[in-house]
C-alpha cells in the first residue's frame, strides 16, 4: 500500500524524530502531528537540573520547531483509535491515516489519594509551579529515589535546602547497581542530603502534602512534598482498538503495534533478552526507536529490527553518569580507568573482556564510544545491519 | 543556514553526531564541534535534524 499520510500521535522527543525520519527519509506525503501539549516539542532532561533550579531559562527548553510542511496540532489529544477505518479520533473530529505512529508517553505516576494535590515534575507546566514553590521552601522531601527524585534532590540541595529522599530499597541500587549506586548515595549524603529507606512504603498527608507516614507510624514532615515514583504508559485512548496493552503498547521487534501502526518512546513496552517485558524510558531510546519504528513504517520488514543500544545518563550532586547496557549492573567492576576513589572512573561490569555494562563517572568518554565498546562485546547479540549511517 | 553550538551546555552524550555525522562531531572531551557552521544546503536537514535531538537544547540552527 502506498502511505501517503502518516499520522504521529505525540508531541515529545519520539514524536519529533519520528517526523524527522520520515523527512530525511524522503516521505513526501501529508505527516499531522497531534499533541495535547500547549508547547510544541520541547526536552524535559533540563527540567529537573538548571531550569528548576533556576539558573536556566524555561524558555530553553523547546526543541527547533518542526518543518513548516508538518501539521502540528498542539491542544489535540488522541481520544480513540479506529484501526478497521484507520482513523484517530480527536475532539476536533477523525484523522485518518496510511500509517501510524503512536508516541503518547508517559505521565507521572501519583500515590497519594485523588482529591490530595499531589506534586510530580514531568512537564513544563510542573516545573514553572514547582520552582516557584520551591523558592518559598525550606526543607523539600522526595519521594523515590530514581533518577529524577535525586536530581530534583541535588537541584534543591544546589538551592540551599533542607533535604530528605525516602525510598522503599536505597535509591539508585536497581538502576547503577549497588557499586556507583551507592557512591553517588555517599556524595549525595556528603553534600547533606538525608536518605531514608522505608520498606513498607509511605502514605501521602496533608494536600498539597507537606509529610509522609510510614508503615510503623513514623511520621516526616517538609514545606515541599513532591513525588518521583514513576510513570504511567499514556495507553487509555487505545483501549479497547485491538492494540494489545501490556503496562504499554506491546510492539514487536520492529516496532509494529499493529498492521501500519507503529510505537516508540516512553509509551512501547517490547520483550528485552531474557524474555521479560521492558519499557526503556530514557531519552535515547526515544530517539532511536522513534527513528527504527518511523523506517518501519516506511520500509516493512526491509527494515532493520530494533536493537536499544541502552544508554543514559544523570547528573546530579556533581557526577556526570554515563551507561550503557541493561540496569543494575551486579558485583566488582572491572576497573578500565580511574577510580570512584580518584572521582573519575571507567568500570565494566563483569570484565572488560565481554562487557555487559559500561559506566563512565565524571569521565569524558564519548557516548559513542561506550556503545562502542558494548556493542563489539560478545556478551551483546549483533547488531543487525542498518542502512544510512 | 548558520549553527550555533552552546559549548557550556554541551554535555557530550553525542546523539547530534549520531544523527548527522556530515555536519557534528565530538572532540576528545566529547564536547561538540560543529563541522560545517555555515551549512551547506545538501545537509540543512541532516543539520536541523541532528540539532533537534540535543536533550540540553545545545544547539540553535538559524535561517
Amino acid at each position: 500500500m502506498t502511505l501517503r499520510e502518516v499520522v504521529v500521535v505525540g508531541g515529545s522527543i519520539a514524536a519529533l524524530t519520528a517526523v524527522e525520519t520520515l523527512r530525511m527519509e524522503n516521505f513526501d506525503g501529508r505527516i499531522t502531528m497531534l499533541s495535547d501539549e500547549e508547547l510544541p516539542p520541547y526536552t524535559r532532561v533540563p527540567l529537573s537540573k538548571g531550569v528548576l533550579a533556576g539558573t536556566e531559562s524555561i524558555d530553553e527548553v523547546v526543541l527547533a520547531p518542526v518543518a513548516a510542511e508538518v501539521d502540528l496540532r498542539l491542544r489535540t489529544p488522541a481520544i480513540g483509535l479506529d484501526l478497521a477505518a484507520r482513523e484517530v479520533h480527536t475532539s476536533a473530529g477523525p484523522v485518518h491515516y496510511d500509517g501510524l505512529v503512536i508516541a503518547t508517553g508517559a505521565r507521572a505516576r501519583r500515590i497519594g489519594t485523588p482529591d490530595q494535590d499531589e506534586w510530580t515534575l514531568r512537564s513544563h507546566e510542573d516545573c514553572a509551579r514547582l520552582r516557584n514553590d520551591i523558592s518559598r521552601a525550606a526543607s523539600v522531601l522526595i519521594v523515590g529515589g530514581g533518577f529524577l527524585g535525586m536530581e530534583i534532590a541535588s537541584t534543591c540541595r544546589s538551592l540551599d535546602k533542607q533535604v530528605t529522599v525516602i525510598d522503599i530499597a536505597p535509591p539508585l541500587d536497581r538502576l547503577l547497581g549497588p557499586v556507583v549506586g551507592g557512591f553517588v548515595r555517599t556524595t549525595a549524603e556528603q553534600a547533606g542530603v538525608r536518605i531514608v529507606v522505608a520498606d513498607g512504603g509511605v502514605r501521602l498527608l496533608g494536600s498539597p502534602p507537606s509529610a509522609v507516614e510510614q508503615t510503623d507510624g513514623t511520621r516526616l514532615e517538609a514545606d515541599l512534598v513532591i513525588s518521583a515514583v514513576g510513570d504511567i504508559p499514556n495507553v487509555e485512548w487505545v483501549t479497547g482498538s485491538g492494540i494489545a496493552i501490556s503496562d504499554g503498547i506491546l510492539i514487536d521487534e520492529r516496532c509494529g503495534a499493529a498492521p501500519h501502526v507503529v510505537a516508540a518512546g516512553d509509551v512501547a513496552v517490547m520483550p528485552s533478552g531474557d524474555g521479560a517485558l521492558t519499557r526503556i524510558r530514557s531519552w535515547t531510546n526515544a530517539i532511536e526507536q522513534a527513528r527504527s519504528a518511523a523506517r518501519a513504517l516506511l520500509y516493512g520488514d526491509d527494515a532493520p529490527g530494533y536493537r536499544p543500544s541502552h544508554y543514559f545518563w544523570t547528573e546530579q550532586f556533581g557526577l556526570d553518569v554515563k551507561m550503557v547496557g541493561p540496569l543494575d549492573p551486579q558485583g566488582a567492576p572491572d576497573i578500565l580507568d580511574g577510580g570512584l576513589d580518584h572521582g573519575a572512573a571507567l568500570l565494566a561490569w563483569p570484565d572488560r573482556a565481554a562487557p555487559r555494562q559500561i559506566v563512565a563517572l565524571n569521565h569524558h568518554t564519548p557516548p559513542a564510544k561506550l556503545k562502542r565498546l558494548l556493542r563489539g562485546s560478545p556478551a551483546h547479540a549483533p547488531v543487525p545491519a542498518k542502512s544510512a549511517r | 543556514m548558520q549553527i550555533v553550538a552552546d559549548r557550556d551546555r554541551c554535555e557530550g552524550h553525542g546523539l547530534c553526531a549520531d544523527t548527522a555525522p556530515d555536519v557534528y562531531d565530538l572532540d576528545d572531551d566529547a564536547v561538540v564541534v560543529v563541522l560545517h557552521p555555515q551549512v551547506p544546503p545538501e545537509f540543512e536537514r541532516k543539520a536541523e535534524a541532528g540539532a533537534r535531538v540535543c536533550p540540553v537544547a545545545a544547539l540553535r540552527v538559524t535561517p
